[in-house]
């Protein structure tokens, strides 16, 4: 392929040169036909030393006509390869549409959107026209590049459907998304809301003492049952004392025996210490 | 998951290799080869082809489509590992050899190198197989490529129906370019009296050889004056020289559009191209590579080992665990390993290529690239590896590594892996968690409210101080 290309122009210039006959067309000429009458086409000449100068445009019911005479060193001859090659750049994609020669080398076709590959339709690039002429013998080839088409797509007319062949590749890149961890409010709003929580125990602590609480049966209680008072007191706080290991540390399974050994203390030791606070009432005292 | 064979298998494979490599180099899958000729004597022109593979471990058996006794199948098993089909002029290759048979020959993991030729019309038979295939030969199963810019002006400078080509560069810049690398600068191959053929849409099919721009397809017998505008075949590019097929068990077939390319003739001859000086033909080591790509001696693949473990400070360094937790961090490698010709050696990706990773259930939820890992590599296996960070997304995962490439063996790895969610003691605790603050407060509050109210409900003496309104009998 690259040879191919790095030898046309060489071709073009060594042509009449080095070699005593080669292929060559005279009357190049390109004209889009437009389907409905009265629509007069337009038509552009070239040769396969000059491109055309701007870009034919070819609307989707419109016919391109290129017609050609094939000369082998200057008279007119049937070449046994006439094609029109379109190419579209960016992907290097070629389409060959042969033309229909006759014996003294006048050769014609014509080309629709309906004859162009699906892939021809769907780019905005221009295609690049070459004429490729040849045959048997020792006469020299020629390809050359001739014009520019460019598909003028009807807005109306939705573009043909086209799906990539499926080709081993690589494929792209995917890195999971995570979702986005717990969000805390600002830690000032906690710190107030906080403090705010902890200010209510002094309250609730002074405005008891306002409504007259006191500890004066203390000592009235720990000298009438000394053991049992001491013991269901330290219970419950021994309790508090479990549920903050198993908050901090412990597992469930370790806290359950250790609760239910203390319920069995707070239970056996209440009933004794209630019953003293239960004396304390009937006897008036509270 | 590290393969585990049996020490009884194991000691078996290894007296394989063993023998196998007192005898030569060899292909992956064996050195069974039938060669199937019209006339066995016309094996002749090909001494030096037949010689070469010969030299690289081939048992080479010949037969003719005719013959009573070929059959590719022997009481079930392959009879064969490799078929070499040379051009015949039956218009059928008869009972013994039929598409059915063929296709499941490459089922079976048999390999098929078919050669064709301008001068003989292509049998019925390898049409239908063809057609199972996605590849389409000229109709009237005869033709002939030619190109009035690139031919051969030694052998062919009236009839241009000998290519000369510069040796293959891969259609895509990610393939691998095992057929025209180290190639002699200035070499040309010589393509005579081909035949070009166009392929389907399949990934399976990739061109090895395509014909150049100008080139064009025609059927000689009777196109041979004037070639209709609209019967003409393919031209260009669409005409595929030299085409390979690997089935998804990685069984290959590869058509060769000239069976001349292959004779002694052409191995030696020089060339020239229009305008260009003459040179020796790349033909032999053309052949050599296509025969040993179709054969199973390049472009073979193997996965040695896979590993995979939590790549976290501090975390148990098991190999291969069966269960990870979501957002866990892991760390997955895969060694692999490129036959050629007689050995095993480390794989290195085509540029361009990647080698990519899922980490799916059911959709991929990561696809990521494996970068070579040169700690556990070695001139046999190279390791590619690949940490990161398990989705947060619980479930039966699988790392993947589905590697299918043109003129690569197809590599399709799953180890599946179970992702557990957090236990209940993995959070963070409570008062980390700064939101949480006010009401681990709030638990504070109530726990010495409730002390304090137990004391002052049993020992608190009552005052005379009368508050609010109390009930009065």
């Amino acid at each position: 392929m690259r040879f191919t290309q790095s030898l046309a122009p060489a071709l073009l210039v060594l042509a009449g040169v080095v070699q005593a006959t080669s292929w060559g067309f005279d009357d190049g000429s390109v004209s889009v036909v437009a389907k409905r009458a009265g629509d007069a086409g337009s038509k552009e000449r070239f040769t396969s030393k000059t491109l055309a100068t701007k870009p034919i445009s070819l609307g989707s019911t419109d016919t391109l006509k290129i017609s050609l005479t094939a000369k082998d060193n200057g008279s007119g001859k049937r070449p046994h390869q006439a094609f029109v090659i379109l190419k579209e750049k960016e992907t290097g994609l070629e389409a060959p549409f042969p033309l229909t020669v006759k014996e003294n080398g006048k050769a014609v076709t014509s080309i629709t959107h309906k004859d162009l590959p699906v892939q021809f339709l769907i780019t905005d690039e221009p295609l690049e026209a070459s004429i490729v002429l040849g045959s048997f013998g020792s006469s020299k080839a020629l390809d050359a590049p001739v014009f520019d088409v460019k598909l003028q797509k009807d807005p109306n007319v939705p573009l043909p459907s086209y799906e990539k062949p499926v080709r081993y590749g690589k494929k792209e890149e995917i890195h999971h998304i995570f979702r986005a961890d717990p969000q805390s409010p600002p830690k000032v709003i906690s710190i107030v809301f906080a403090l705010a929580v902890l200010a209510t125990i002094p309250v609730l602590f002074i405005s008891w003492a306002f409504l007259g609480a006191n500890l004066n049966h203390l000592s009235k209680a720990i000298g009438a049952a000394p053991v049992s008072h001491a013991t269901f007191f330290g219970s419950l706080l021994a309790m508090e004392g479990v549920f903050f290991l198993y908050y901090t540390t412990w597992n469930l399974f370790q806290a359950l025996p250790v609760i239910g050994a203390v319920a069995v203390v707070t239970v056996l030791s209440g009933t004794k210490a209630l019953g003293e606070v239960q004396s304390r009432r009937l006897a008036g005292e509270r | 998951m590290l393969r585990s064979t049996s020490p009884l298998l194991s000691l078996f494979a290894f007296l394989l290799v063993w023998g196998a490599a007192l005898v030569s180099a060899v292909s992956t899958t064996g050195n069974r080869l039938l060669a199937v000729f019209d006339d066995v004597g016309e094996k002749e022109n090909y001494s030096k082809f037949l010689g070469d593979l010969e030299g690289r471990g081939f048992q080479i058996s010949y037969e003719t489509p005719k013959s009573e006794s070929l059959a590719l199948f022997h009481l079930g098993e392959r009879a064969y590992d490799h078929v070499i089909f040379f051009p015949t002029k039956t218009k059928g290759l008869g009972p013994n050899l039929t598409p059915q048979i063929l296709v499941n020959f490459l089922n079976a993991n048999g390999n098929i190198l078919h050669t064709l030729s301008s001068t003989t019309t292509t049998p019925n038979t390898l049409i239908s197989l063809l057609a199972e295939l996605d590849i389409t030969l000229p109709t009237e199963r005869t033709g002939l490529v030619v190109d009035h810019f690139s031919y051969d002006t030694l052998s062919a400078a009236e009839t241009h129906d000998v290519l000369a080509l510069p040796p293959p560069v891969p259609v895509r810049n990610d393939i691998s370019p095992l057929f025209s690398a180290d190639a002699p600068a200035g070499q040309l191959l010589a393509f005579p009296h081909g035949v070009g053929a166009v392929l389907g849409p399949r990934e399976q099919l990739t061109p090895i050889l395509r014909a150049p721009k100008t080139a064009y397809s025609y059927n000689p017998k009777e196109q041979s004056e004037v070639l209709e505008a609209n019967e003409l075949f393919a031209a260009g590019q669409q005409l595929s020289l030299v085409t390979a097929f690997q089935a998804i068990n990685s069984a290959r077939f590869v058509l060769l559009g000239s069976a001349e390319m292959l004779q002694d003739k052409w191995f030696l001859a020089e060339v020239a191209a229009p305008g260009g000086k003459s040179v020796k033909t790349f033909n032999r080591e053309f052949a050599k590579r296509v025969s040993a790509w179709a054969f199973q001696e390049l472009g073979v693949l193997r996965v040695n080992w896979i590993e995979h473990h939590l790549n976290e400070v501090s975390a148990v360094n098991e190999s291969n665990p069966h269960i990870y937790r979501v957002k866990n961090d892991v760390t997955y490698t895969i060694s692999l390993s490129e036959y050629a010709y007689d050995k095993w050696t480390s794989f290195s990706l085509p540029a361009n290529d990647v080698l990519q990773l899922e980490f799916s259930m059911l959709s991929p939820f990561h696809r990521l690239p494996l970068s070579l890992d040169k700690a556990h590599s070695s001139p046999e296996a190279s390791a590619y590896t690949a940490s990161f960070k398990l989705p947060d997304q619980h479930g039966i995962f699988n790392f993947k590594v589905n590697y299918k490439r043109p003129f690569f063996t197809n590599i399709e790895e799953k180890n599946t892996v179970s992702v557990r969610h957090m236990a209940h003691d993995e959070w963070p605790r409570s008062f980390v968690i700064s939101g949480a603050w006010p009401w681990i407060a709030g638990i504070g509050a109530t726990v010495s409210g409730w002390v304090v109210f137990v004391a002052l409900w049993m020992y608190s003496a009552p005052t005379d101080k009368k508050v609010g309104s109390k009930k009065t009998n």
